[in-house]
């Protein structure tokens, strides 16, 4: 699958990088969870001096080829752009992409011994090896626990049109091998032997579980759970979904699927059924606007009753609904319209509703309420030395929020053992 | 359907029904080419310079280069060019040609030579042919010819002297410039030398001797031919301030009529140039840029601007800003502070930055609200934080004897 989204030409991006204010103490700076230096780095496009916008970022943030592509630059560094007042917003995620397309990782690199600690990672997500880096760069050496695929979220779940393969496959290799993490692919459940063997301990296991529809019908064949279906077909496999698709959801992952399986399929039908209006889609612009252009379609205002069939899916029942007053997020809540209900025909449910965290593990942590990782200012959970971050402490969040984690807690992290020893 | 300004009035005696003339370059260099000017609108033609027929003209090509940014590639042009390859006895069939079929127009052309018979034999042919004026190059950056061969004529009061009388000797009541390089000591002396000689006006000036740039990978000079290169003569945006100063310091000095060259790219360029002493406006880059059909924006934007000004000719614009001309030690002393409207401003911090690392300190920075403000006790009003604005909201506040002045950012348009 092609990519999306063209990467700048050198002269687009230079023309672009012109545009920059160099904004003093640069809003679009503050506004990145991983503060990449944004006019910095568009001053050495301007320059020319590629190689020097590439360690910039390098040495900001882990993940740099991931949201050069997915970061929702509306939601950061983009949406507080100074040059918006005068016409319209840098194009600073592409102007980033540009720069990690146009050059390969800095060689230059000075790693000092591993002689302050040994740490154990668990979850090779964004905020475990965000977190592993940062602790190989101050001087610690990292076990990192991964039962899945290292990479998290992206590698797995992120559709190849806007994340190939080789693009992560090239990132996570630099980041394991480069910033010599161990990874170790057995499955931590107990944190008490890894808290004695470890000087510290980082918990990044994200949301492995996804959220069950509550209504009849969820038990036939051809009904799949989202983020599943998403990672069966970015390893390679064949979805198995059929010609007409629903995607229940409104937020990123429902979106992702619905584009991944009209990429798979070009010929199959793909809707997006959600219970409130297009205003209220939670996924990001972008996401909306390629899934769009790739085919997918969208029913509205349609809350579902049951998944009908007798063994597989035939079809699923909605009632239409209506929007009222906005709740205290700013979004319209929907109601139904009693007696409007209508059954969509279709041969394949996929459930895109939420995700939700592994509440059998790791017992000891203090929680939430919806059974997120507790944790405090410094990000240490309830158990001394151990630290946690990413979507387990914060819920579902963005890559480059992640990354912040990772960072900040690798900070308390070399904190928390200089004042151990 | 729209009234047309009148534009015309007399340069030298000869009649300009607009102030804008194509020089002697590329753009002259081909009769169907002149004609096609001169079709869009230009009210005259100086050809591209000439020589006798002995004299071999040995281009190197690619000869043009430029320096410039991703957005905008060419405020300077270089050229390495030299004088046209058509000889004396072609430039006079193109001149008595272009009488023929233009005959309201001024046909102009240049030439130059090295010994005094050369010089006096070109002029001799173009007054045959019917020259209207005859522009003397003393001033080509590359293959200067001559009294002093590696150096412009210009270069040398006494050449320029000597040379100047040689031309007006033969032209006699055919009107001659002297085409001069703003690259001396003193652009007066020249001027006077050139008053002296009797000649009827300068042409200010020429391009701008120049090393265009230096490729940092190969490390060799721009433009390189086969790895090496020579100096360029530079021309367009970039060299306009140059322009404007040389003009004004010779008319300031001199009472000789000047037109106008170099660096002039839009109808208020060339405003600028006439307000500091130029009768007329010779383009090159910009038609080389642009094509011939600029003429029309600056026709119109000319005939907008004397119309709003209440000017009647273009004449009335010529050495008007000479007056406000002065030495730096003359002029007052205000005592002004920067002044911010924050109604306009957009919050960048680029006031603040440029005037603490290369101004004053002055400014300071509400980092909460991204806002700047002044400190009037630091501030001296020296500018720089206008210059940097990107919205142009500030300006220099004074108040004297009560009243409140303000000194604007002036620049772009």
């Amino acid at each position: 699958m092609e990519e999306f989204e063209k990467t700048l030409s050198r002269q687009q991006a230079a023309i672009e990088a012109e545009r920059c204010l160099y904004c003093y103490d640069a809003p679009c700076q503050a506004k990145c969870p991983a503060h990449v230096p944004v006019p910095e780095f568009i001053q050495s496009i301007r320059s020319g001096n590629l190689h020097g916008a590439r360690t910039l970022l390098q040495t900001s943030h882990p993940f740099i080829e991931t949201c050069g592509r997915i970061c929702p630059e509306e939601a950061f560094c983009q949406s507080v752009c100074t040059r918006s007042k005068i016409d319209a917003p840098l194009r600073i995620r592409e102007l980033h992409r540009f720069v990690t397309d146009s050059t390969d990782p800095s060689d230059r690199m000075e790693l000092p011994e591993t002689t302050l600690g040994r740490v154990a990672i668990i979850g090779a997500g964004p905020a475990g090896l965000a977190c592993a880096r940062e602790l190989r760069v101050r001087g610690f050496s990292c076990d990192v626990f991964e039962a899945r695929q290292v990479g998290g979220v992206p590698s797995q779940e992120v559709s190849t049109h806007r994340y190939p393969r080789e693009v992560d496959e090239r990132e996570v290799h630099f980041l394991t091998s480069t910033f010599a993490a161990h990874v170790c692919t057995e499955r931590v459940a107990d944190l008490k032997p890894l808290a004695a063997d470890y000087d510290a301990v980082f918990v990044a296991t994200g949301l492995p579980f996804e959220s069950d529809m509550n209504v009849e019908g969820t038990q036939l064949v051809g009904v799949h759970q989202a983020r599943e279906l998403l990672r069966k077909m970015k390893s390679g496999a064949i979805s198995g979904a059929g010609n007409r698709v629903g995607v229940i959801g409104g937020g990123n992952v429902a979106i992702e699927v619905a584009s991944m399986l009209r990429e798979e399929d070009p010929t199959r039908d793909v809707t997006v059924v959600y219970r409130r209006s297009i205003k209220e889609l939670k996924a990001f612009k972008k996401e909306i606007e390629e899934a769009t252009a790739l085919g997918v379609t969208y029913q509205f205002l349609a809350i579902p009753d049951k998944v009908v069939g007798s063994h597989r899916v035939e079809g699923l029942q909605v009632t239409q609904a209506h929007l009222c007053e906005e709740d205290e997020s700013g979004r319209c809540r929907s109601e139904p319209l009693p007696g409007s209900s209508f059954t969509i025909p279709l041969d394949t449910v996929v459930v895109a509703i939420g995700q939700r965290i592994d509440q059998g593990v790791f017992p000891g942590l203090a929680r939430s309420d919806s059974g997120l990782i507790s944790v405090g200012e410094n990000m240490q959970t309830s158990m001394p030395g151990v630290y946690a971050g990413g979507d387990a402490v914060h819920g579902a969040q963005t890559v480059v929020e992640a990354v912040r984690d990772g960072k900040k807690a690798a900070e308390q992290i070399a904190a928390f053992v200089a004042g151990g020893k | 359907m729209y009234r047309e300004h009148d534009l015309s009035y007399d340069f030298l005696g000869i009649h300009l029904e607009n102030p804008f003339i194509l020089s002697a370059a590329p753009p002259t260099d081909e009769l169907d080419m002149a004609i096609d000017g001169l079709k869009a609108g230009w009210a005259g033609v100086v050809l591209k310079t000439t020589s006798v027929e002995s004299n071999p003209v040995n281009l190197k090509y690619p000869m043009m280069s430029s320096f410039g940014t991703a957005a905008h590639k060419l405020w300077g042009l270089g050229n390495i060019d030299l004088i046209s390859q058509y000889h004396i006895d072609e430039i006079c069939e193109r001149v008595a040609a272009l009488k023929r079929m233009f005959p309201t127009k001024m046909i102009a052309a240049s030439i130059m030579g090295s010994r005094k018979e050369d010089w006096q034999s070109l002029v001799w042919q173009l007054k045959k042919a019917g020259v209207d004026l005859v522009e003397c190059s003393f001033s080509c950056p590359q293959g200067s010819m001559g009294e002093a061969p590696g150096r412009m004529l210009a270069q040398s009061v006494e050449a320029t002297e000597k040379v100047a009388r040689w031309v007006k000797e033969v032209a006699g009541d055919t009107p001659v410039l002297i085409k001069i390089t703003p690259q001396v000591t003193d652009i007066v002396e020249i001027a006077r030398a050139l008053k002296r000689a009797g000649v009827d006006g300068v042409t200010a000036s020429n391009s701008v001797p120049a090393l265009i740039g230096v490729d940092v990978e190969t490390l060799e000079p721009r433009p390189s031919l086969f790895g090496e290169g020579a100096y360029s003569g530079m021309t367009g945006m970039a060299i306009k301030p140059l322009t404007l100063r040389t003009i004004a310091e010779i008319a300031r000095n001199v009472d000789i009529t000047i037109s106008g060259n170099g660096g002039a790219y839009s109808w208020s360029d060339a405003v600028e140039l006439m307000a500091v002493g130029a009768s007329n406006v010779q383009f090159c880059t910009l038609p080389m840029h642009h094509g011939f059909g600029t003429i029309r924006d600056l026709k119109s934007g000319l005939a907008d601007y004397l119309d709003r000004k209440g000017y009647a000719s273009p004449l009335d614009i010529v050495g008007k800003a000479l007056k406000s001309i002065k030495g730096q030690e003359e002029l007052v002393t205000p005592r002004s502070r920067s002044d911010i409207d924050l109604d306009k401003c957009i919050g960048c911090g680029n006031c603040f930055r440029a005037c603490s690392d290369g101004a004053h300190r002055a400014i300071l920075w509400d980092a909460e609200k991204r806002q700047p403000s002044v400190d009037a006790e630091k501030c001296p009003g020296c500018g720089q934080c206008m210059q940097v604005c990107p919205v142009n909201a500030i300006r220099m506040k004074e108040e004297l004897d009560g009243k409140v002045h303000y000194f604007e950012f002036k620049g772009t348009h």
